[in-house]
């Protein structure tokens, strides 16, 4: 009844065994990342991350967007 | 588990990098020193002796390896060219490995023999006047400079420290002479380092100059031997394909 | 606003990242000066003078070292610093800690070129530090990780921006790759044995080989790249979704790569198809950055016309497309068989070290000299030069050692209607004088923009001082009269 568990016990099938949980990991990362219109909006909103800190005498865009200024440690 | 976590706590992302980045390593890496068919089972590959050790760091000194290989592939015109392809078990004992990237010159792999060592001497000294078309440099100082031999001990004692087969005491050296015979295993022994070095430049006076010991006598040293360790006469067609 | 008005100066340590962008140029134009000078070698060997400390063999890791660690090596330095501050909007931590590793590293560049040319090498390519340099790096490179990681655990912003990861794994996966590949034991101050021997050593030479252009010369550079690009367009990255699995599969991949290197050697068949097949996969997310860089640009095409420092980025990233498509081709076995051990692995490596690394860091230098100088650049004429300079450099090269390369590598394995070896060696080696000749030309070309780069930075400097000086001066007039 178990038998199929010895197939895990064979050196030789490592090879398909870590590409399926590597595989299996890639698809699960992409799943996450391109699913969800709430987690887009989410995760995109991320990447003005560089545009929160614009020096004001340099600054020539119209950005509305500020620094929190908040200090935030680790797992805050 | 969102991303958000891993990103906004630098400790669990800097070790998650951690794991993901030694997978490949250690899945690439680690194997070949318990998988016992990475190096063949062949006789005759023997540590260097004193002098040619001394030459070796000579080689690597002047960064030979940066336009001679010393890998010769299992390819037709690599066989006719440079002859049988190099074996795991030939570099056994190389620290570093010379396997080398790139052949601005021919690879040297199997170089042993191949010419004279008055050829060769004359070769290093000025490689244009045996081969006009080379652009290889001159290493005329080579002839000029005396070795030093002064450290081959402690040379031999840190090679001894990785791996290598060079005696110290009476029950390596026993081993050795029955792995590699009495003539090589007295020329292993760490002790006597200095006279085998002196007694092979005597013998077979490699820079053709008989009363120095110069740089050039131990590359010369070297090179004569390079691939010349394994009789491949001895083995079948395709014994070696086993390994691989 | 009065107050915010000197924030930048105040907040940020400018003067570090000042310090480190000037010793990459300085390393790099002597480095591409000694690659210039061992290309000329190869073409006309008189060039080695028969001073041992000139020849070709000495020579070359000088080049390789003063590149990759003196010139690369410091501009990670610089925008790594800068990079971090910026996006974590918090100040250097331990600044003198900064200052030491600026020190160390560049006193360790330096010691090491000159201890190659006076021929202590531990013969290990692009590892040729002997031991005592080894850890004295180590211990430098441990210092840019403590100041790198504490500046991010003090950043204001909640986010780690994904420029940082890379420079994370970077940082991490250098040390890891240095210490490995490294292990020796000492005879003398000057001369050591590595741990392993043989094909152990070739493999781990070759893990560490592969990573230090896969985490030092590409994920680092695609930090820069995530930063500047952005920041020089004025619009964030084009999707940061994309970003994410670009990180995670690129340094995943990047390590099991190594091998390719070693195909139809004596390393087990299985590790080499191993890393054959993983070369193949990387592919994908180098080119999934490669696109999150250039589309970056979608919408704002124009910007290309206008503006130089642009021109430089988006090149960089399309050789960076360009060789990351080129390695997994000649990671293939049947390829290799022919391109190993000839020029094109040189062709190969400089579209990615002068067309990738190199522009990307003059791009990211030229956003920097205004921000770092508090004035306008010198000039924008002198920019453009540099760009067709670089470009035209980069062609000659590129393409010079293709013919050299694959000329080589298919004369090698000629035959004639007998069966014999068509071609000897030396006659391979006669051909390629010309493409010799012509990838010289291509270094120089190469050499003389980052020299119009170093000018336009110098002038930049000077005028920064004189504007600086009349706004003291005008100041003191003005204290006076009140």
């Amino acid at each position: 009844m178990f038998d199929w568990l010895l197939w895990f016990t064979q050196m030789e099938n490592s090879k398909p065994l870590a590409l399926v949980l590597f595989f299996g990991a890639f698809c699960g990362i992409l799943i996450y990342l391109f699913t969800g219109k709430q987690r887009a909006r989410r995760l995109e909103s991320y990447k003005y991350i560089p545009f929160d800190d614009e020096p004001p005498q340099l600054d020539n865009s119209p950005s509305g967007h500020q620094s929190q200024s908040r200090k935030v440690m680790d797992n805050e | 588990m969102r991303h958000e976590h891993i990103e906004t706590n630098s400790a669990l992302m800097l070790l998650l990098i951690l794991v993901v980045i030694s997978i490949g390593g250690l899945v690439e890496i680690v194997p070949l020193f318990y998988i016992n068919d990475t190096i063949e089972k062949v006789d005759g590959v023997r540590p260097y002796t004193p002098l040619e050790m001394r030459g070796r760091d000579i080689y690597v000194r002047e960064g030979c390896y940066l336009c001679h290989s010393q890998m010769i592939r299992p390819f037709r015109d690599e066989w006719l060219r440079y002859g049988h392809y190099s074996l795991a078990a030939e570099s056994q004992y190389d620290h570093p490995f010379q396997w080398g990237s790139r052949r601005t010159g021919p690879d040297l792999a199997r170089v042993g023999g191949k010419y004279s060592n008055q050829w060769q001497v004359q070769h290093l000294k000025n490689p244009q006047s045996v081969v006009p078309q080379s652009i290889m440099p001159r290493y005329p100082w080579l002839l000029e400079n005396d070795l030093d031999y002064s450290d081959v001990g402690a040379r031999m004692r840190a090679l001894r420290a990785t791996g290598v087969p060079y005696s110290l005491v009476q029950q390596e050296y026993d081993a050795n002479v029955k792995r590699f015979g009495k003539d090589i295993a007295d020329q292993l022994d760490i002790s006597q380092g200095q006279e085998s070095l002196l007694k092979q430049a005597r013998d077979k006076n490699f820079d053709g100059l008989p009363n120095r010991v110069t740089e050039m006598e131990a590359l010369v040293a070297y090179l004569q031997v390079l691939g010349t360790m394994v009789d491949f006469t001895k083995y079948e067609e395709g014994y070696f394909a086993k390994f691989r | 606003m009065a107050q915010s008005s000197a924030l930048p100066v105040e907040q940020y340590n400018f003067d570090i990242v000042r310090k480190f962008m000037i010793v990459a140029m300085v390393y790099g134009v002597l480095g591409m000066s000694v690659g210039l000078y061992i290309a000329c070698e190869l073409a006309w060997p008189f060039l080695n003078f028969d001073i041992p400390a000139l020849t070709f063999g000495r020579l070359r890791p000088v080049h390789t070292s003063l590149v990759v660690f003196g010139f690369g090596g410091s501009a990670l330095f610089a925008t790594a610093y800068y990079i971090v501050q910026r996006t974590c909007q918090a100040r250097l931590a331990f600044p003198w800690l900064a200052e030491f590793t600026f020190w160390g590293w560049t006193a360790g560049v330096a010691l090491g070129v000159i201890t190659y040319m006076a021929g202590f090498s531990q013969g290990r390519e692009y590892a040729e530090f002997e031991w005592p340099l080894d850890i004295a790096i180590t211990l430098v490179w441990v210092c840019y990780i403590v100041v790198y990681v504490e500046t991010v655990r003090r950043r204001s912003q909640p986010h780690i921006y994904v420029a940082n990861w890379f420079f994370m794994a970077f940082l991490l996966a250098v040390a890891l790759l240095h210490i490995f590949n490294n292990l020796a034991v000492p005879v003398s101050l000057t001369k050591s044995y590595s741990l392993f021997a043989g094909v152990q050593d070739a493999m781990t030479q070759w893990w560490y080989g592969h990573n230090a252009v896969g985490f030092f010369l590409t994920a680092a550079f695609l930090g820069m790249m995530y930063y500047f690009v952005p920041k020089q367009a004025g619009r964030p990255v084009y999707s940061y979704r994309l970003s994410i699995i670009h990180f995670w599969a690129l340094i995943f991949l990047y390590m099991w790569a190594g091998g390719h290197h070693l195909h139809w050697t004596a390393l087990p068949d299985w590790v080499s198809t191993l890393a054959a097949t993983f070369s193949i996969l990387l592919l994908m997310p180098s080119w999934g950055g490669m696109i999150n860089g250039i589309m970056t640009l979608s919408g704002a095409w124009d910007k290309l016309r206008s503006d130089p420092i642009m021109l430089f980025l988006i090149t960089s990233l399309s050789f960076y497309g360009m060789s990351t498509f080129e390695g997994p081709l000649m990671s293939l076995k049947s390829v290799n068989a022919l391109s190993h051990y000839t020029d094109w692995t040189i062709g190969h490596v400089h579209s990615g070290a002068l067309g990738w690394v190199a522009l990307v860091s003059f791009g990211s230098f030229y956003h920097l000299i205004p921000r770092l100088y508090q004035t306008k650049l010198y000039s924008k004429t002198l920019v453009y030069v540099h760009f067709w300079l670089a470009t035209i450099g980069i062609v000659l090269y590129i393409t010079s050692m293709w013919v050299a390369g694959i000329g080589q590598g298919l004369m090698l394995r000629g035959f004639d209607d007998y069966g014999n070896l068509a071609y000897t060696f030396i006659e391979t080696v006669e051909f390629m004088h010309t493409p010799y000749v012509w990838r010289a030309l291509g270094g120089a070309f190469f050499v003389v923009g980052a020299l119009v780069m170093a000018y336009n930075m110098v002038m930049t400097a000077r005028a920064s001082r004189s504007e600086q000086a009349a706004l003291e001066a005008k100041l003191a007039a003005k204290l006076a009269k009140a």
